[in-house]
């Protein structure tokens, strides 16, 4: 097996802003071997794949195709070169059908459609791949597993001989899981360079030959299967070294603010229970998939639940849009800045009052320019915006200060819950601090705080307790004292010993 | 915004330069040209469509299109006409045909904001449809003999030279203007159309926002419909037909964007200027009233065209530099695995 | 495991519930109006449809890609009367020449618009707005108030739309109506069986996973508007063949009576789905409907609008819901998988 590798990322740095998002990384695929990359959220196991993909250019190192060096300019290059992706979500044509989203890119067909051909090489494909499929279905119908298994045949027909699998598991049932590594061991028997990448841990102990972890960038352990333990992995994988992060105070008070029990959205999440003190910040934690936005959606009246009850005050309360949890006194900061969170073109201040618009009206619906900006300047000071005004357009701001811009239009709105979605992702490490800083001093106030957060220092660092989820589920409830790096990451990769292995 | 803002001021200096060389050129083939007298008959003449051009601004800055203003335009006309011929006291009709425009505003809306239908689907099928009521309630005929209070009220002068129409005109952008500039509504108009989801997520409630716009849409283009009844003395079928194009080409030139979002009532306000003036220059040039809507349409397609022209250059320049140095331009991506 | 019913793509169940409308609605009509299903009534649909339906074809390449093309009624009323005005000046010139040049003046106007659309990223939209007002124009300069008679052209123009090519019973089967229908044909082949015809659907339903694989997005809607604005010059000279006398405002309002056609007949607004048969089936059954309904119910033609009005209004929605059960169907399945 240790032939030549067919692809061979050697010391490949890549830097976003501030962020090292890869540093000096190498990664050899050979021929007919699963290699399974694991990481946590933000390890840089994304960015290697857009670099493999053409997406991204590294800042240096090189990429070795058969020994010799490439450029991978393009999505288009990497695919002519034989390296294809699949991701969690695939790219389907819906309205065409099975055989055609498998050929529909091929160049150097002809003018005309030869459907019968065209079936017949799409059912020897995926005959290949031994599963069977209706080449003549429209891809609108398909699972996603189905539709992870056009693409598969779609990599396949290009020739591909690298094959980067990103989360492709996350959406699927456990049968299907099933169905996919027969497919994958196929693969493997054929000769193609699989780069396997999951979230669960088990499968990747079933699948892979040869296992690497990633952590802040820097590959921290590169093995065959044999030589590791799934101890080992998530030891590997957790031991993040815990930056100059703040010490909490303890604030927490007797008064249960929100109480929520058995909440649940049809195929989201389901059996969600948890109370959330005055003054108290309870950690979100979870991998990739496990659904934790969709619970901070289903409070702040997105995505409303379809069961189980929240109370406040200890009164029951149906929250089915967001004006309504704004009534009950609930904020949801997204994690979406540019997407949902903030009017880009618009000024700090008409951000910060967006949601209280209706505080800065006179009797006659003009904005008060005055108030506005009296409130916008109250912020800038307190959580130190750093912006030549408040006049400014947020899309000019960095990614610190908008998320300031964002908490401040949350803060005016005087919540009682703020969910915090991944508050600190993307920001500088200064930013990071203030935003800390101004966690506890909310929670100090009385504030209750959910922090949703897949930066597991952060969690464990500024929350009051942890609750764990994956793939929509409760996976437990940890106190400050109790909560590990290890203990979570096992809760949140299902390998607690409370839970069934299987998914 | 910077850019944003410098590209506003760009366009708005784009569309004075523009209206400066029409005035000029006016003005050199014809001295009575910048008379009141004149000024004042190039605004009575195209004053139904650029009063409705105020609130297709709305529409089109909160990320929608009405292709049927035009449409009900001549619905209020004929409702007017026929309710009128048919013994009801004008000011009962007039308050009819109003309503009208609003219950087409609010099917429109309907559609749109709470059932979630492409508008440029529906208002195209009421832009046929409220066309269609109106041939049935008017079939082939020419309805006129109104009382002449009314038609006065269309043609002659109100306030001092100014007749009802342009007093109101004048009066609705005024409050085109103070609404979309300066009041919450407005506000929320920008928000949604840069960004309906960050609209949603700040607990706006975007679909009673489009709703009242397209009303608003409805109402303002009845009324028009019925200033333009009061102006021509007589009604037909296809009165007004054919206006949606002039009025959302006044829009779009006025620097407002197809995509919603960005755009104000100033360059509306200059649009509206330069149209009336090149219409009114190519007149004196005996350039008949087709052609000029061809120019127009050439101005429409070279508003977008031209910024498109010169930003695709501007990234070429950039790849090509950036190829040459080797150096990677960074974009703008938030690290995530 | 698929029943064949789920087998069958949106658009084969439009057009299937097309053809099931037109039925009921001939059987509903042959039963409450005497003499309804007579040859008269069938000529004065085909007269008008063979028109519609050929600038429907164009529309529906265009929509498919996510635009739209709201010049062709001008780009109609321009080939129709500078053909028109060729053959009045030139009566030697032959069928296959004026032919062609139909085509090639319309396939030049779509060519200006796909350029300002594909490359100049101008909202389709707009470019044809603008167009819709510039080929008018162009017209109406050119036409400079002249009219093209019947009488200036030569015979065999005007005979084409009375000539009967063969009848069945009492049908007489019309020329304009089998270039029509021979175009059907064609463009329905070239979507079903064309690596063009192909991607014009792939980049209609998924833009984004289009410009991934390295579609030639510019060139492919280039090409979509070119060949609208052909098959609206071809209009064009049915439209000549069928009226002789042309002023500048032929064609008027086509642009309407062809997206109407188009969005009835189940293509979607938001590209990717729907077909030439279906768009040709949309402007039978709005015709057929306008002729039926108005002698049905003793109204007059101009409820005809309101009608057409409604009718649009009823197959966008319905296709919001249609599209609507298939996403939950989707999404119902994927629970399924969740809940193992």
């Amino acid at each position: 097996m240790q032939s030549r590798p067919v692809l061979e990322m050697r010391e490949i740095s890549r830097r976003f802003g501030s962020t090292q998002a890869l540093d000096s990384v190498s990664l050899r695929l050979y021929p007919g071997e699963v290699h399974a990359l694991l990481g946590e959220n933000g390890a840089g196991k994304s960015t290697l794949i857009k670099i493999m993909t053409g997406v991204h250019q590294p800042d240096s190192g090189q990429i070795l195709l058969d020994g010799r060096s490439v450029r991978i300019g393009s999505t288009l290059e990497a695919q002519r070169l034989g390296i294809a992706a699949i991701y969690q979500e695939p790219l389907m044509y819906p309205d065409l059908n099975v055989a055609e989203n498998i050929f529909i890119a091929h160049a150097n067909r002809g003018l005309w459609v030869n459907w019968e051909r065209m079936y017949r090489d799409a059912e020897a494909i995926l005959a290949q791949l031994d599963v069977r499929l209706d080449v003549r279905q429209p891809a609108r119908g398909l699972s996603v597993a189905a539709q992870q298994t056009v693409e598969i045949a779609r990599a396949l027909s290009l020739q591909a001989r690298v094959l980067i699998m990103d989360e492709p598991t996350a959406a699927l049932s456990a049968h299907e899981v099933d169905q996919l590594f027969t497919i994958v061991q196929r693969l493997r028997d054929q000769g193609v360079a699989i780069l396997f990448i999951s979230h669960r841990l088990e499968e990747v102990f079933r699948i892979a030959d040869h296992i690497t972890v990633f952590r802040d960038g820097q590959l921290i352990s590169s093995a065959p299967r044999s030589d590791v333990t799934p101890e080992q992995a998530i030891r590997d994988m957790a031991g993040r070294a815990i930056e100059q992060l703040f010490p909490r105070r303890n604030t927490v008070r007797d008064q249960v603010l929100v109480q929520v029990r058995d909440l649940g959205r049809t195929g989201v999440f389901s059996g969600i229970s948890f109370d959330v003190h005055a003054g108290e910040v309870l950690g979100f934690a979870g991998l990739v998939g496990a659904r934790r936005t969709d619970v901070g959606l289903a409070l702040f009246g997105i995505a409303p639940a379809d069961s189980g009850t929240v109370i406040i005050d200890g009164q029951e309360v149906r929250i089915t849009t967001p004006a309504q949890a704004m009534r009950h006194g609930i904020a949801y900061v997204s994690e979406d800045r540019r997407g949902l969170g903030l009017s880009l073109p618009m000024s700090i201040a008409a951000n910060i009052t967006l949601s209280t618009l209706r505080r800065y009206l006179t009797p006659l619906g003009l904005v008060r320019r005055n108030a506005e900006i009296a409130t916008a300047e109250a912020y800038r000071h307190r959580l130190s915006i750093r912006a030549p005004s408040v006049e400014v357009a947020v899309g000019q701001l960095s990614g610190g200060n908008q998320q300031k811009v964002m908490l401040s239009k949350w803060l005016n709105t005087r919540p009682r819950l703020l969910i915090l979605d991944e508050p600190t992702r993307g920001i500088d490490v200064g930013a990071k601090a203030e935003v800390h800083q101004m966690i506890d001093d909310l929670a100090a106030e009385g504030i209750a705080i959910i922090l949703i957060s897949s930066d597991l220092p952060e969690v464990l660092a500024m929350s009051d307790r942890v609750l764990v989820m994956r793939e929509g589920r409760f996976m437990g409830l940890f106190n400050r004292h109790e909560a590990t790096q290890e203990r979570i990451l096992a809760a949140a990769m299902g390998q607690a010993a409370t839970l069934d292995g299987k998914s | 915004m910077a850019t944003n803002l410098r590209r506003l001021l760009r366009w708005e200096g784009f569309l004075l330069a523009i209206l400066a060389l029409v005035v000029i050129v006016n003005v050199s083939r014809a001295p009575a040209y910048l008379t009141l007298a004149n000024q004042i008959n190039l605004f009575q003449l195209s004053i139904e469509k650029i009063i409705v051009a105020l609130v297709m601004a709305f529409v089109i800055i909160n990320g929608e299109i009405d292709l049927s203003v035009a449409s009900v335009m001549g619905l209020a006309a004929c409702l007017t006409a026929v309710l009128f011929e048919s013994g009801m006291p004008m000011p009962l009709a007039i308050l009819i045909a109003l309503l009208a425009g609003v219950c087409c505003g609010a099917f429109n809306g309907f559609w749109v904001a709470y059932v979630g239908l492409p508008s440029l689907a529906v208002t195209l099928a009421g832009m046929i449809g409220f066309r269609g009521v109106a041939r049935i309630l008017i079939e082939d005929r020419s309805i006129g003999g109104f009382p002449e209070w009314f038609t006065t009220l269309g043609q002659q002068p109100l306030i001092g030279p100014f007749p009802l129409s342009l007093v109101l005109f004048a009066t609705l952008f005024a409050l085109a203007l103070i609404i979309l500039q300066f009041s919450g509504v407005g506000r929320l108009v920008y928000v949604v159309g840069n960004n309906a989801a960050v609209a949603r997520y700040s607990g706006i409630d975007t679909a009673r926002l489009k709703m009242g716009i397209f009303i608003a849409s409805g109402l303002i283009a009845a009324m028009a419909g019925v200033l333009l009844a009061a102006r021509l003395g007589a009604v037909r079928g296809n009165t007004a037909e054919g206006f949606e194009l002039d009025i959302i080409t006044i829009v779009l030139l006025g620097g407002v964007s197809i995509f919603g979002g960005v755009g104000n009532l100033v360059g509306v306000g200059l649009a509206i200027l330069v149209i009336l003036n090149l219409r009114n220059g190519m007149s004196l040039l005996n350039v008949t009233g087709n052609v000029q809507t061809g120019v127009i349409g050439v101005l429409l397609i070279l508003s977008v065209l031209l910024p498109n022209l010169v930003q695709m250059a501007r990234e070429r320049i950039q790849r090509r530099m950036a190829e040459r140095k080797e150096v990677h331009i960074e974009t703008e991506t938030s690290v995530s695995s | 495991m698929t029943i064949w019913w789920q087998r069958l793509r949106p658009e084969q169940i439009r057009e299937l519930s097309l053809v099931v409308l037109i039925g009921v609605a001939l059987l509903i009509f042959s039963s409450q109006i005497e003499n309804f299903l007579t040859a008269r009534t069938f000529n004065r649909i085909a007269a008008s449809v063979a028109i519609v339906g050929m600038v429907a074809i164009g529309q529906t390449l265009v929509v498919l890609t996510r635009n739209i093309d709201l010049s062709v009624g001008s780009i109609v009323g321009f080939t129709a009367y500078f053909v028109g005005s060729q053959l009045a000046a030139n009566n030697a010139m032959g069928a296959p020449a004026a032919v062609l040049l139909a085509i090639a003046v319309g396939g030049g106007m779509g060519l200006v618009n796909g350029v300002i659309v594909a490359y100049g990223r101008v909202p389709a939209i707009i470019t044809t707005l603008g167009t819709l007002a510039i080929y008018r124009m162009l017209l109406i300069n050119y036409a400079n108030a002249r009219t093209v008679t019947v009488d200036s052209l030569p015979a065999w123009v005007v005979e084409l739309s009375r000539q009967t090519l063969f009848s069945i019973g009492d049908f007489a089967v019309r020329p304009l109506m089998v270039v029509t229908l021979a175009a059907v044909v064609i463009f329905q082949l070239v979507l079903i069986y064309t690596i063009f015809g192909r991607r014009l659907y792939a980049i209609g339903s998924n833009p984004e996973a289009a410009r991934f694989a390295g579609l030639p997005a510019q060139r492919i809607v280039l090409t979509a508007f070119t060949l609208c604005g052909a098959l609206a010059g071809l209009a064009g000279f049915l439209f000549l063949a069928r009226f002789g006398t042309i002023t500048a405002v032929a064609g008027q309002g086509i642009e309407l009576e062809s997206v109407a056609a188009v969005v009835v007949g189940g293509v979607n607004t938001f590209g990717g789905s729907g077909t030439v048969l279906g768009a040709f089936l949309g402007a039978f059954l709005i015709d057929l409907l306008g002729q039926g309904l108005l002698r049905w119910l003793g109204i007059s033609e101009f409820w005809r609008d309101a009608l057409l009005g409604l009718l649009i209004l009823l197959a966008v929605a319905s296709d919001a819901v249609i599209l609507g059960w298939l996403r939950r169907l989707w999404q119902a399945r994927t629970e399924v998988n969740h809940g193992n």
